[in-house]
């Protein structure tokens, strides 16, 4: 099987391995890095979002490239957006708020509604609900999702 | 779903080392992928089984919007964000914002490109109809150095098919000035909040003298790929800003001239009413925009 060496940076550390070209980002993350924040919810079907990452600071769906895509750019995770045991203000929201029950999916939302927030910093609810249509959850109907990325808005801002 | 082994993939720097690469693999073989959101779901349902991934994102010269005084000059690598977000697209190029920043969801317009997007062409696609409303021409360079141009209605044929040629790729959109005021705009409707299109409608017009002048109408989600609405076109030629009677008759026309399809999201008397209720819509807010207003939601 054909391979490629890829060297992505993941949340400020650098790594280099050699894979096969047909790799999937949300694979090299996982299984190269170790890094299993960052999940797999629909089969790599590119419907789910729970795989979100950031690429060069952009939410993006880390089963929709391969990873020698990624060769040569930024990476963070969800294993990133805390200071050491210090949770990001996203992160405390989403706690305080309630904003997950079997948190299979919250690694991706943090990861597309922690770049929104930087867009949006001032974001209503109806922008909150319209930047989360790529994220997929099945336990809490969003309503708490919502309340903790409008009060991280207000806290950051 | 993953994609079957791949063995090579290489990131080429300009649009001659793309072509090359190209051009070592048989035909098929080798593809390229600009955003890769559509095309990597292809390559994970094994529908295309690429040897070679021949990566775009590098390719100098490929990605940026220019806005001159004779147009638009869209590099097809430009991704649905930078559409989306860009503050020089409202009037005649209204229709652009319109359709970037309902496109799939914020992961995707973050990687997505319009180009890939004509290229793919696909059944349920916005950019193919507004391409073909807003009257644009796309560039292809050959490995052999030639250039052509081709209006987007004869680039863009059934789902899935493109007039591309093996050895060419797609190296600029461009979307004319409008003589006038002239104003565009775009809407689609899908099964949930901004879904893929099981219809989409794009007009764009010009007004002199309180009247439209001359009009475009496309219509996307089809089995037949993107089509022209040439019945409505002329219906909507000396139509005045507001008049719902000849805008409802106008769109009326395009659902009797466009054959649509039954599938599993619509049934084909649906579609022609989402013709009707879509294009009246975005035909008011081509107006509003080509007037000077404000396009409503």
């Amino acid at each position: 099987m054909s391979t490629t060496t890829v060297t992505v940076t993941i949340n400020g550390e650098t790594f280099e391995e050699t894979v096969p070209v047909r790799m999937l980002l949300v694979d090299f993350i996982r299984e190269r890095a170790g890094l299993t924040g960052t999940h797999i919810g629909c089969t790599y079907e590119g419907v789910c979002g729970a795989c979100t990452v950031q690429l060069d600071g952009e939410a993006v769906k880390s089963c929709l490239m391969v990873a020698a895509q990624a060769d040569g750019h930024e990476i963070t995770t969800v294993e990133g957006l805390a200071d050491g045991s210090t949770l990001s203000p996203l992160q405390r929201a989403f706690n305080e708020h309630h904003a997950l029950q079997c948190g299979y999916c919250t690694p991706g939302i943090l990861m597309n509604m922690d770049e929104f927030l930087r867009e949006n910093p001032d974001p209503s609810d109806d922008d909150i609900r319209h930047g989360l249509v790529g994220n997929l959850c099945r336990c809490t109907g969003y309503a708490h999702i919502v309340e903790a990325v409008r009060s991280a808005a207000k806290e950051t801002r | 779903m993953y994609p079957a082994p791949i063995d090579e993939y290489v990131r080429p720097a300009t649009v001659s080392d793309a072509l090359a690469a190209l051009g070592r693999y048989d035909e098929g073989d080798a593809v390229f992928v600009a955003g890769g959101q559509s095309l990597m779901q292809a390559v994970k349902a094994r529908l295309v089984r690429p040897r070679c991934l021949i990566d775009l994102q590098a390719v100098d010269g490929l990605s940026g919007i220019d806005a001159g005084a004779d147009g638009l000059r869209i590099g097809p690598m430009t991704r649905y964000v930078e559409i989306a977000g860009h503050g020089g697209l409202g009037g005649a190029y209204g229709a652009l914002g319109d359709a970037a920043r309902h496109v799939g969801d914020r992961q995707v317009r973050n990687r997505g490109t319009m180009g890939g997007s004509l290229c793919w062409n696909y059944v349920a696609a916005c950019m193919p109809p507004v391409a073909i409303g807003l009257g644009a021409t796309l560039e292809l360079t050959a490995a052999e150095g030639g250039a052509r141009s081709l209006a987007a209605e004869d680039f863009l044929g059934g789902p899935l098919e493109t007039a591309r040629e093996e050895n060419e790729i797609l190296t600029a959109i461009t979307i004319p000035a409008a003589a006038g005021n002239a104003g565009s705009a775009y809407k689609k409707w899908g099964l949930v909040t901004d879904a893929l299109p099981v219809i989409g409608v794009c007009v764009s017009l010009e007004v002199a003298d309180g009247r439209c002048a001359a009009a475009r109408v496309a219509v996307g989600g089809l089995a037949t790929g993107p089509q022209r609405a040439g019945a409505a076109e002329a219906a909507l030629a000396g139509t005045v800003p507001g008049d719902a009677a000849a805008i409802g008759a106008a769109m009326k026309a395009a659902a009797a001239e466009i054959e649509t399809q039954q599938d599993l999201w619509a049934d084909s008397d649906y579609r022609k009413q989402l013709i009707r209720s879509l294009g009246a819509e975005v035909t008011r807010n081509a107006f509003a925009r080509a007037t000077g207003g404000e396009a409503g939601q």
